[in-house]
């Protein structure tokens, strides 16, 4: 069995209604995931899911429990950024001033590192697996959501991530876009054996991850 | 320095010129800054004319005397062999009465020496008519007089001299010194021009019964001498009755009164700038609200907080920097055409020679100075960055999930 990439025990999360008032988001909750492992979360809208996910990203606290990936602890401060994980949103967040391929280059040059040939035919073969290579030096707003989309998730692959937290990252498309968007997702996530926890309304590409879960009353129930 | 080129991106997008607040916010630093260098100069322009004007009359430095100066040729003596003295004059001054038939005036009478005074005063530049070295054969009279005494060259002006009212107290009659005019004389200096006679040395040291003696002298300091250093020896070489001033101290309150009015002229229009910073902070927090999402997505990828505000801050620098230097062109460019602008304004609303008429000049006076240059560009370029400044605190302390969940 390959090694557990993040483990998160007794999550509790807990939500303020007003000065006086809280109410649990969820609770109890636990999540263990494998290297090239794939996940998905379904759930009610308001039922926490997005939360969660950005809990286990380090993005939200949590009021009690431990997520640890890649054996260290995460969920004690709030961090933004914690080198393995990318992420991929419903919305796409492209920065529209750039080109195609600048956008895919963004995180390389903010995290510092050079963008050297090894990085550029990365970005190429990601852009290539993506069906974007025409549109390399085209800006985002010249297409399609599909295609913006695709870029997103090119982007959340430059990094070579080991984990990659998708927040619906079909939300905003077409039934048929979204298929071929989340087919190509799936195959790179193969392709680069990239463990990913799913959040998303649509149940056929939730019974496609290896583990499937349902976020119900604030709790985290296995359906698959 | 991702930050840099991704400012640059923001404010010029691939295949644009620039976004429209990017060009609204060039426009109104450019603007401030124009305005600030054309009135700064025009302004060391007049400075420079009136200070220029200022030595033309009264000489670099003056040496006023509290009683007669008795032995002005041992004096002329003493002064031209002081270090750092070029050249030396003596005169004499004070108030007469003036008649020409029905017209009285009292007008500021100077007495000069005609072999030594051309050294010190260009008195030849000021002359309308006549010649100055004619002076020991009548007056000169100023344009004001003329017209308030009614009289032209060759018109006789009877002078009574301050000895006359000694006489009539002696009960004795002092006739009028009648002095033909000789000459009209203009400085450009609106306080001499109204009321001042010309005449020789010998003749006001007769009017006013001085024999030999001078109210003072007027000297010019060789180059490379500092004014202000001669002026400290030369007092303190001098015995008390005499004092030495330099041209500055001597209209010290005027010269003043231009300093102000420049700072303020400078601080009122350092408010163009500071609109023009407002405007680069509301479109700077608008792009931070619009981005929020971006940036936080910067932040996910590893974007310290400080990057993530120098982000903005680096499109303020650019901002600032192209206004600044477009405004330096811009206000230069006025500038060099200033006399054409002024005359095509002047002749739409004012008569041809408005302003000749008005303030003495055709041609409006101007010079650059580099510190005035320095201090608007960097005043400009601080006052930018700190619009950048909250902007940049919001972006860079914005929550991350906070600003992904933002609609």
């Amino acid at each position: 069995m390959n090694k557990a990439l993040l483990i998160a025990d007794k999550l509790t999360k807990f939500f303020a209604n007003s000065k006086t008032e809280r109410f649990c988001l969820w609770h109890d909750i636990h999540i263990e995931i494998s290297e090239g492992e794939s996940m998905a979360i379904c759930g009610e809208s308001g039922s926490g899911k997005s939360t969660l996910l950005f809990a286990l990203g380090g993005l939200e606290g949590v009021d009690s429990g431990t997520i640890c990936f890649c054996d260290q602890m995460i969920c004690h401060r709030l961090n933004p950024h914690i080198p393995g994980i990318s992420y991929i949103f419903q919305h796409y967040y492209l920065i529209e001033e750039l080109n195609v391929l600048e956008n895919l280059l963004i995180p390389v040059r903010v995290m510092g590192e050079k963008v050297d040939t090894g990085i550029m035919d990365r970005a190429h073969c990601l852009l290539s697996e993506l069906g974007l290579e025409k549109f390399s030096y085209q800006l985002p707003k010249t297409l399609s959501g599909g295609e913006r989309q695709r870029i997103a998730i090119g982007r959340a692959f430059m990094m070579n991530p080991r984990l990659i937290l998708a927040d619906e990252p079909t939300g905003s498309l077409d039934e048929q876009t979204s298929l071929r968007v989340v087919q190509m997702f799936f195959s790179i996530c193969q392709k680069f054996k990239t463990s990913f926890i799913l959040v998303t309304h649509n149940e056929n590409f939730a019974m496609q991850t290896n583990k499937y879960c349902r976020l119900e009353q604030g709790e985290l129930k296995r359906c698959k | 320095m991702w930050t840099l080129k991704l400012a640059l991106h923001y404010l010029f997008p691939k295949g644009r010129m620039g976004t429209f607040f990017t060009w609204i916010s060039i426009a109104g630093i450019a603007l401030g800054v124009m305005v600030l260098t054309i009135v700064l100069s025009i302004m060391n322009g007049f400075d420079k004319t009136i200070h220029n004007k200022l030595i033309q009359i009264n000489g670099q430095i003056k040496i006023l005397s509290s009683s007669v100066v008795e032995d002005c040729a041992q004096w002329m003596h003493t002064l031209e062999n002081f270090e750092g003295v070029s050249h030396v004059t003596p005169f004499v001054q004070g108030i007469a009465l003036v008649q020409h038939g029905d017209y009285v005036q009292f007008p500021r009478c100077l007495g000069v020496d005609e072999k030594t005074v051309q050294t010190v005063l260009p008195l030849n530049s000021f002359v309308r008519s006549g010649d100055i070295n004619d002076l020991n054969q009548g007056v000169f009279v100023t344009k004001g007089l003329v017209q308030t005494l009614n009289v032209n060259v060759g018109d006789t002006l009877d002078i009574y001299s301050p000895l006359s009212l000694e006489a009539i107290k002696r009960d004795e009659v002092l006739l009028p010194k009648e002095l033909p005019i000789i000459g009209i004389f203009e400085t450009g200096w609106a306080e001499i021009d109204k009321n001042t006679l010309l005449c020789s040395l010998e003749t006001l040291q007769d009017l006013y019964g001085l024999a030999n003696g001078v109210h003072g002298f007027s000297l010019n300091v060789k180059t490379g001498i500092s004014i202000q250093s001669l002026c400290l020896k030369l007092n303190a070489h001098l015995p008390k009755s005499l004092r030495a001033y330099s041209w500055m101290e001597l209209d010290a309150d005027f010269l003043h009164i231009l300093k102000l009015e420049k700072a303020m002229s400078f601080f009122v229009l350092l408010f163009v700038i500071l609109v023009a910073c407002f405007s680069i902070s509301s479109g700077l927090m608008s792009s931070v609200v619009r981005k929020t999402r971006e940036i936080a997505l910067l932040r996910i990828w590893g974007a310290q907080r400080w990057q993530i505000a120098a982000l903005f801050c680096w499109q303020a620098t650019f901002l600032s920097s192209i206004g600044i230097l477009l405004g330096f062109m811009g206000g230069l460019g006025v500038l060099h055409y200033r006399n054409g602008v002024i005359r095509c304004l002047t002749g739409l609303i004012f008569p041809k020679d408005f302003l000749w008429n008005f303030y003495s000049f055709s041609n409006l006076p101007v010079a650059y100075a580099w510190q005035d240059f320095a201090l608007v560009g960097s005043l400009t370029f601080i006052i930018a960055l700190l619009a950048a400044v909250i902007p940049a605190l919001k972006a860079s302390f914005s929550l991350v999930a906070r600003s992904l969940r933002s609609e």
